[in-house]
């Protein structure tokens, strides 16, 4: 029972350490600021910064780059709506990925889309390919092991190796523990081994 | 196709422009939940005003009376805190602290109910009003019943508006779940305070009406997150 409370304020802790921000994530915070201070430019420049980021993760999540467009633009204007609720404690980017998420889940659920989404696994998503499989087959391979890992481990395994989050900021948006991200994301890179392996043993 | 460049296209740029006013960061989730705190006070100092403390409170002791309010009253705090997370993208606590929190809360209140009722097991209500009042809750106990379930529901539900009107603005990934969470805090914040001046202990009364009122929160905060959370998606794209 004590084992199982102090996992839970770890957890806890853990979870409210990633809203902190990492050093990289400077620039954007100052930016980040000065556009809550009213500056277009700062929102400007940050879009720069972070839509092609965020667009590639609403691809993958979405599954079809079209409505991921969609959603890159509804992503910013939620963000424009509920910038009074960035804390300049936060890191942004996990912030703004977050905000992704929460938009892509929200339009799903309203337009009921899932079905409609899995309908398009056929045509592949600009899903990005990881540094770490570059070597274990073609891109186009790589792309479509991913498009077929399960989506919860697809996605951990993409924001930590590909968009560089840690498994603590992860955790935040995704409402899991750390273990759990961490897990999540090396079972994905296990499976994608596998399916990579099987493949070129079936061209061998 | 939406241009792919890193520039806005034209039609977010015009709905930005429109509206930079310049805004106040929020404050982080303890400052938030810290912020209930006053009003969660004020209203439960009105009520033990109006009714005035139990008149078992010398039989209690200070520990049952106060100490199992205060108990609850950090256990709200700490709900209000869980939801403040869980209306932050990236700052969500995972799932498992969300349920235990909500057991912890449904246990609390069941164990000081039980402690409560076998300390004192007072079961006639015996107000600071005039007596022909006192008889007629006797006569009918659910009067109190209603009473305390009713008022503990009106005076929550000023607290869920309050953090509806603070949280308006986030966007939640689980509104209903979040709006729970804050409905759930301010019931139990409300029951803090109604507990030490309800003079009714038994178990019917304590979990029939104030945990109904409490549930009652619960459920109109859902409501609440739930319909915040379709009104913004339904505006998410009206300006583009």
């Amino acid at each position: 029972m004590i084992d199982f409370c102090m996992k839970l304020v770890t957890n806890a802790s853990r979870a409210a350490k990633s809203l902190i921000m990492s050093e990289g994530d400077q620039e954007l915070r100052a930016l980040m600021m000065r556009y809550q201070g009213g500056s277009l430019e700062a929102f400007q420049e940050m879009y720069a910064q972070l839509a092609p980021g965020v667009r590639r993760y609403l691809s993958r999540l979405a599954g079809d780059s079209e409505i991921a467009d969609d959603l890159l633009q509804e992503t910013f204007l939620q963000m424009h709506r509920s910038r009074a609720a960035y804390n300049p404690k936060y890191a942004v980017r996990p912030w703004v990925f977050g905000l992704a998420r929460n938009v892509f889940l929200m339009n799903r659920r309203a337009a009921r889309r899932w079905a409609k989404v899995h309908e398009l696994r056929e045509d592949l998503p600009e899903s990005p390919v990881l540094p770490e499989a570059d070597r274990l087959g073609s891109q186009d391979e790589i792309r479509r092991c991913i498009a077929y890992l399960p989506s919860d481990q697809a996605e951990a395994l993409l924001l930590h190796h590909e968009w560089g989050f840690s498994f603590e900021e992860i955790a935040g948006m995704l409402g899991i523990s750390a273990a759990a991200a961490r897990a999540r994301a090396s079972r994905g890179m296990a499976g994608l081994r596998v399916t990579l392996n099987s493949l070129q043993r079936a061209r061998a | 196709m939406m241009d792919r460049s890193p520039k806005p296209p034209e039609a977010l740029m015009r709905a930005i422009a429109e509206d930079l006013k310049p805004v106040r960061p929020s404050p982080q989730p303890l400052q938030l939940a810290l912020r209930m705190v006053p009003l969660a006070l004020l209203v439960s100092s009105v009520i033990l005003l109006a009714i005035g403390p139990r008149h078992d409170s010398a039989i209690l002791g200070p520990l049952l009376t106060w100490g199992a309010s205060a108990a609850q009253f950090l256990l709200a705090i700490a709900l209000i805190w869980i939801a403040a997370h869980e209306s932050t993208p990236a700052g969500r606590l995972p799932r498992q602290v969300v349920y235990s929190a909500a057991i912890a809360v449904s246990l609390v209140v069941v164990f000081v109910t039980l402690l409560t009722f076998s300390t004192s097991p007072a079961n006639e209500s015996l107000l600071h009003v005039p007596p022909w009042i006192n008889e007629k809750l006797r006569v009918s106990p659910w009067i109190m019943g209603f009473a305390c379930g009713i008022g503990s529901t009106l005076a929550g539900g000023i607290l869920v508006l309050f953090f509806s009107w603070v949280f308006r603005n986030s966007l939640v990934t689980r509104p209903t779940v979040a709006g729970a969470l804050y409905g759930a805090g301010a019931g139990l914040a409300i029951n803090a305070g109604w507990r030490i001046a309800c003079p009714v202990s038994t178990p019917w009364h304590a979990l029939g009406a104030h945990g109904a009122a409490i549930i009652a929160t619960v459920i109109l905060g859902a409501l609440i997150g739930r319909f915040l959370g379709n009104r913004r998606l339904h505006t998410g794209g009206r300006n583009l």
